[in-house]
């Protein structure tokens, strides 16, 4: 990467952060979301934070906070991928990818920096969400390797999910209008996380399953609040088995590097589309 | 910096030709494009500023091949464009956006680019609002900081589509002074509806029309090329039926009409010496 490239990616990560997290949206979203998931949630909670409702024997920190971490991503993303769809299209949209355009800088880099500027601003209310119960949990529990945890998770669940999400969700409404994108994506996220695979094909189990079960079930060891769910790996009589092989740390960062590839793969394509527009 | 364009077609999907085989050279100092909606000028800017890829035909700018990816980026480095059709980051303020894009125009140093940018804010008498979103800025305010953002990294070709729209006449001959002034041993291409801008700026002028260029010469010649097929009439009837109304005045007795024609277009008429605007519909209007 040359220094110009760097300086490019740099100035733009920088601002595009900055537009996005003022935005009200980014923060409204997740926190409706977040009443949603004490309602949803609040079994999960009770028991995280009531010594009485696993009769006396609390979730181990690990667990807890993992456990946060799976329902607090698969609700926060569908919100978060919704909200950075108008990301890219914006530039044509308010005219400002003329002038921006017009400048020296790589139209690449600068993608990349909108692309990591906006999602990470989309992913601080996430983040602050997780954290806070995380660090709640610490507290309550006075277990503070709860939030080593919970970093060790962010790192190998919740980001490579949200990097995912974030490609398809900047590049996709340059094919499509965003409002049909959103809706899309909704339906997306339900089909490849929640409906399980022997109910039809889907992309829930697989090594590109975004909500991370090849991490979850091989790296951090979690197999549900009451340890009996696994996350991977093939299940009898499903399609895409072949998508599913069975859970080893190794298939688990395979699993992390396909979501990034992927991702990366988006983004390529959108950076083309763009391209030959010129 | 010097525009050399030869043979250049623009053909858009769906057979739409912008530009048709169009040859000009643009050299250094103020030059005026001038044409209908319709004659080419923007998809030119376009594709001069390296946002649009022509179908065919060569172009160079300071010697750089703007059909090579490496020829681009150098025209883009020494360039200011502002685009006919300005948008903003409303979520940013007015001195936000210029350093965002003076970042992007490789105003690497902060010091330098502060300074920068608040000179120019000063230029385009923005200084008091630099710190407001540009969402609240009217139209003329926005205008203006897209004059500050064409001029942000000192280039040496300015492209500046339709400058003046949405300005008051005080801001645009403010304008009109700030570009002769900034133009020296640069190269401005100025295009535009506002005949008087090119009047007032440009020594010389091109005019396009469907694709083609019609004209290429000094102001003055534009302007000879309707000697003797201007004319001035008063009547209390209906307008001239021949030739193109350039004004019609109230006027005592009647409505005094200022028209274009190659021949007298009423017995009353009488010829009037033409100005640069009559020699472009001269032209235009054949």
């Amino acid at each position: 990467m040359t220094s110009q490239t760097a300086r490019t990616l740099g100035a733009s990560l920088r601002y595009e952060f900055r537009m996005q997290v003022r935005k009200r949206s980014v923060w409204i979203v997740p926190a409706l979301t977040v009443v949603l998931f004490l309602l949803i949630g609040g079994s999960l909670l009770r028991d995280l934070f009531d010594p009485n409702e696993r009769k006396g024997q609390p979730a181990e920190a690990r667990t807890a906070v993992v456990g946060l971490a799976v329902q607090v991503h698969a609700l926060l993303s569908i919100g978060f991928g919704c909200l950075l769809a108008d990301r890219l299209i914006r530039d044509d949209r308010l005219r400002v990818a003329p002038i921006l355009d017009a400048t020296p800088a790589r139209p690449g880099a600068r993608l990349v920096g909108k692309y990591l500027g906006a999602g990470a601003a989309t992913a601080v209310p996430i983040l602050v969400v997780y954290f806070g119960f995380a660090a709640a949990y610490a507290v309550h529990t006075d277990a503070p390797q709860a939030l080593g945890w919970a970093l060790a998770t962010c790192a190998v669940v919740i980001v490579p999910g949200l990097l995912f999400v974030a490609a398809f969700a900047l590049t996709l409404p340059l094919v499509m209008p965003a409002p049909l994108f959103r809706v899309i994506f909704v339906g997306y996220w339900l089909w490849g996380n929640v409906v399980v695979p022997d109910m039809m094909p889907t992309l829930a189990r697989t090594l590109v399953h975004p909500l991370g079960g090849y991490p979850l079930d091989a790296l951090l060891d979690f197999h549900g609040i009451d340890g009996d769910d696994t996350w991977a790996g093939p299940v009898p009589g499903a399609t895409l088995n072949f998508l599913r092989p069975a859970p080893t740390p190794t298939t688990a960062w395979l699993s992390i590097a396909v979501l990034l590839v992927v991702a990366a793969a988006a983004l390529a394509g959108g950076h083309a589309v763009r391209a030959r527009r010129a | 910096m010097r525009i050399e364009i030869s043979g250049l077609t623009k053909t858009y999907r769906g057979g739409v030709a912008a530009l048709d085989g169009l040859d000009l050279t643009v050299p250094t100092g103020m030059f005026g494009l001038l044409g209908a909606n319709g004659a080419g000028k923007t998809t030119l800017m376009r594709i001069l500023a390296g946002l649009v890829r022509p179908t065919s035909g060569r172009v160079t700018v300071g010697g750089h091949d703007m059909s090579t990816g490496a020829g681009r980026t150098a025209v883009q480095r020494g360039l200011g464009y502002l685009p006919q059709d300005l948008g903003v980051y409303p979520d940013l303020t007015a001195r936000q956006f210029l350093d965002y894009l003076a970042l992007l125009k490789g105003v690497d140093d902060r010091t330098t680019r502060r300074r920068r940018v608040g000179e120019l804010l000063e230029v385009v008498a923005l200084t008091g609002d630099a710190d407001r979103r540009l969402r609240g800025f009217s139209g003329g305010m926005r205008q203006r900081v897209g004059i500050a953002q064409a001029l942000l990294a000192d280039p040496q070709l300015l492209i500046v589509d339709e400058p003046t729209a949405g300005l008051d006449p005080q801001e645009r001959i403010r304008f009109r002074t700030l570009l002769s002034q900034f133009a020296g041993r640069r190269t401005v291409l100025l295009s535009t509806h506002i005949v008087d801008d090119i009047a007032q700026t440009c020594g010389e002028v091109a005019v396009l029309a469907r694709g083609r260029l019609i004209f290429r010469g000094t102001v003055d010649e534009l302007t000879h090329r309707a000697r003797g097929r201007v004319w001035s009439v008063v009547t209390d009837g209906p307008p001239p039926a021949e030739g193109m109304v350039v004004s019609a005045l109230p006027h005592e007795g009647g409505t005094r009409y200022r028209v274009v024609a190659p021949a007298a277009p009423d017995p009353r008429a009488r010829p009037v010496e033409p100005a640069i605007e009559d020699g472009y519909l001269a032209l235009t209007t054949r």
